[in-house]
C-alpha cells in the first residue's frame, strides 16, 4: 500500500495484492516478501500508534504477517480488501496486547493530541514526513481532515484506542447514541472522501 | 429497523466494536438484508485507510529478516496439490526404451488418469468448500443464538434485578408510609389529648375568670358599700311618751338609696284603728315627708321595718314617729311618739 507507486490506482492496488495473497497461499515466499514491502510500514505505523512501544509493536507485525503466512488460503476478496484483512491481524494483536496491559490507561493518557495524526494541525503530514509519507497516506489524512472534529476524534479512539463503545462515550463525556452516530457519520463520509480521492 | 441503524451497525461492524446483543442484532440484520455485508466490507476497507494516519514509522530493516525467516522455517500456507510432471526426466542412461506408440499409450492412459484425479480433486475441493461453508453457516448460526441467548439471558437477569429492587423499593414506601402512618395517627390523638386538655383548661380558665369577675363585683359592691356607709345618716328617736319614756328608735338613713331601716324598741302596743308613722324632716319641705306607717310587736313592743321617703330627701333634718289612724295620714295629725334630735 504505503510502498506502492503513486501512480497506482486503487482497485489496481487491491487486485495486486489480492494476486500477492494467492501467490502466498501456493507457497510463493518472494510473494510474500514482496507483500511485506507494501504492508509494512502502515502496519508497523498502526501497531506503533496504537502500543506507544516499538518493540512490542515489531512483534505484533510480526505476528501478523505469520499469520498472514498461516492464513493467505483463508483469504477471500469478497470479505474485503487483503490490506483490510492484514490490517484487522495486525490491530486485533495489538489491541489485545493494548487491553492485556494494566496500564492501559496512562498510555492513553500520554498520547498528547498532536500524535495522533488526526486532530486540526495534523492535516497532512510534517515536512520531515512528506518525503517518506506516500501519496496515499497523504489523501487519507486530507480526507479525515474534512470530518468534524468530533467525528475525527470518535473514529480516532475507536481505531486506535482499542476501547469500547462506552469506553469512547465515557472519554469523550457525550452520550452513547452520540458517539455512534459519529463514528457512522464519520466513516461513511470518509468513505465518500475517499472514493473521490484515492 | 432504519436504514440509519443498519449503516450505524456496519460501521460499528467494520470497527469491532459492536456489542454482544448488537451482534445478534447484525447478524439478523446481514439475514435479512445481505447487502449490508457488503456495506460492511466497504466500511472495514475505508476504516483500514486510518492506518495512514499514524504518525509515519519505518519498521527496522531486522523485522522483515526476522519474518521472513520465521517463514522460512514454516511449511506452504496449504498443502498444494501434487503435480505431476509430464516431461521425461533427463537422462537416465539406465532406463529401459519403450517403442513410440507404447510411450504414447502410457501418456494417454497417464492423462486420462490425470484428467479423472483432476476431476475427482476438484469435486472434492468443491465439496470441501461447500461443507466449509456450510460449517461456516452453522457456526454463525451457533454463535448467533448463543448470543441472542445470552442477550435475552443478560436482559432477562436485568429485568429480574430491576423487577426485584422495585419491588423491594416499594416494600420500602409502604413501611415508611404506614410509619408515617402510625406517626399521624400518634400524634393526631396527642392532638387529640392536648386539644381536650386545653378546652378544659380554658373551660376551667373561663370558670376561674367568672367566679373572679364574680369576686371582683362583690368587692365593687363592698366598696361601693363602704363607700356610702361614710354617708348614712343614724339617729336615736327619744319618746315623747310620759307613759313610756323608755321607748327607743334608730333609724339608718342611706342617702344614695333613698332609703333606710327604722328599729324600734318598747314602744305600747296600738289600738286596731291605729298604726305608728314614720316622718322625715327636710326644710326644702314645708311638712314632714310621710317614711310610711308600721306596728310593734304587742308583747315586745318592737319592730324592724325598712322604709322610704315618699319623696326625695335632700337634707335629712330629723326623726318623728306619730301615732296616726289605720293606714297613716298625709300629713302628721296625731301625738308624737318618738323625735330624733336635730340634724342627725
Amino acid at each position: 500500500m504505503t510502498e506502492t507507486g503513486p501512480t497506482e490506482q486503487p482497485d489496481a492496488r487491491h487486485a495486486a495484492d489480492a494476486r500477492l495473497l494467492t501467490r502466498i497461499a501456493a507457497g510463493d515466499r518472494a510473494a510474500f516478501a514482496e507483500l511485506y514491502d507494501r504492508f509494512s510500514r502502515p502496519l508497523y505505523a498502526t501497531a506503533l500508534r496504537i502500543l506507544n512501544d516499538a518493540s512490542e509493536a515489531q512483534d505484533i507485525v510480526h505476528d501478523a504477517f505469520v499469520a498472514l503466512w498461516e492464513k493467505a488460503a483463508t483469504f477471500e476478496t469478497t470479505r474485503g480488501t487483503a490490506f483490510s484483512w492484514a490490517l484487522t491481524l495486525t490491530r486485533n494483536r495489538a489491541i489485545d496486547r493494548l487491553r492485556s496491559r494494566r496500564r492501559r490507561a496512562e498510555l492513553l493518557e500520554s498520547s498528547a493530541p498532536s500524535d495522533l495524526g488526526l486532530d486540526e494541525n495534523s492535516s497532512g503530514p510534517s515536512a520531515d514526513d512528506s518525503a517518506a509519507t506516500s501519496d496515499q497516506a497523504t489523501a487519507v489524512r486530507a480526507a479525515v481532515a474534512t470530518l468534524p472534529a468530533d467525528q475525527q476524534r470518535a473514529l480516532e479512539l475507536a481505531f486506535f484506542g482499542g476501547l469500547t463503545q462506552e469506553e469512547i462515550a465515557a472519554r469523550l463525556r457525550t452520550p452513547l447514541g452520540t458517539v455512534k452516530a459519529r463514528i457512522r457519520r464519520g466513516l461513511l463520509k470518509l468513505r465518500d472522501q475517499l472514493a473521490g480521492s484515492l | 429497523m432504519n436504514a440509519e441503524r443498519h449503516e450505524e451497525l456496519a460501521a460499528l461492524a467494520a470497527l469491532d466494536l459492536l456489542t454482544s446483543a448488537e451482534q445478534v442484532e447484525f447478524a439478523s440484520a446481514v439475514a435479512a438484508h445481505p447487502e449490508l455485508q457488503a456495506l460492511v466490507v466497504s466500511l472495514r476497507s475505508t476504516s483500514a485507510e486510518l492506518a495512514h494516519t499514524a504518525p509515519s514509522a519505518e519498521p527496522p530493516a531486522a523485522l522483515k529478516s526476522r519474518v521472513l525467516a520465521t517463514i522460512a522455517a514454516l511449511p506452504a500456507p496449504v498443502a498444494q496439490p501434487s503435480t505431476l510432471n509430464a516431461q521425461p526426466r533427463a537422462g537416465g542412461g539406465t532406463l529401459i526404451q519403450f517403442p513410440t506408440w507404447l510411450a504414447l499409450a502410457a501418456a494417454a492412459c497417464f492423462a486420462l488418469v490425470a484428467a479423472y484425479f483432476g476431476q475427482a480433486y476438484q469435486t472434492e475441493r468443491a465439496t470441501a468448500a461447500t461443507l466449509r461453508d456450510q460449517q461456516s453457516l452453522a457456526d454463525l448460526a451457533l454463535r448467533s443464538t448463543q448470543n441472542q441467548l445470552e442477550a435475552e439471558r443478560l436482559i432477562a437477569r436485568r429485568e429480574l434485578a430491576d423487577a426485584t429492587a422495585k419491588a423491594a423499593e416499594s416494600t420500602r414506601l409502604v413501611a415508611t408510609l404506614e410509619s408515617r402512618l402510625n406517626e399521624a395517627t400518634r400524634a393526631s390523638a396527642d392532638t387529640s389529648r392536648l386539644l381536650a386538655s386545653t378546652r378544659e383548661q380554658i373551660d376551667s380558665a373561663r370558670r376561674d375568670l367568672a367566679a373572679r369577675d364574680q369576686r371582683v363585683t362583690d368587692l365593687t359592691r363592698q366598696l361601693a358599700a363602704q363607700g356610702t356607709l361614710a354617708d348614712y345618716k343614724i339617729a336615736t328617736l327619744a319618746s315623747l311618751l310620759g307613759n313610756s319614756p323608755q321607748s327607743l328608735a334608730v333609724a339608718v338613713w342611706n342617702p344614695a338609696n333613698q332609703e333606710g331601716v327604722l328599729t324600734v324598741q318598747k314602744l305600747p302596743a296600738l289600738a286596731a284603728d291605729k298604726d305608728y308613722q314614720l316622718w322625715i324632716v327636710d326644710p326644702q319641705y314645708s311638712n314632714p315627708v310621710n317614711g310610711g306607717v308600721f306596728r310593734v310587736d304587742p308583747t315586745t313592743g318592737e319592730t324592724r321595718v325598712n322604709f322610704r321617703a315618699d319623696q326625695p330627701i335632700k337634707t335629712l333634718a330629723r326623726f318623728a314617729v306619730s301615732l296616726e289612724r289605720k293606714g297613716g295620714a298625709p300629713k302628721a295629725e296625731g301625738t308624737m311618739v318618738l323625735l330624733s334630735p336635730a340634724s342627725p
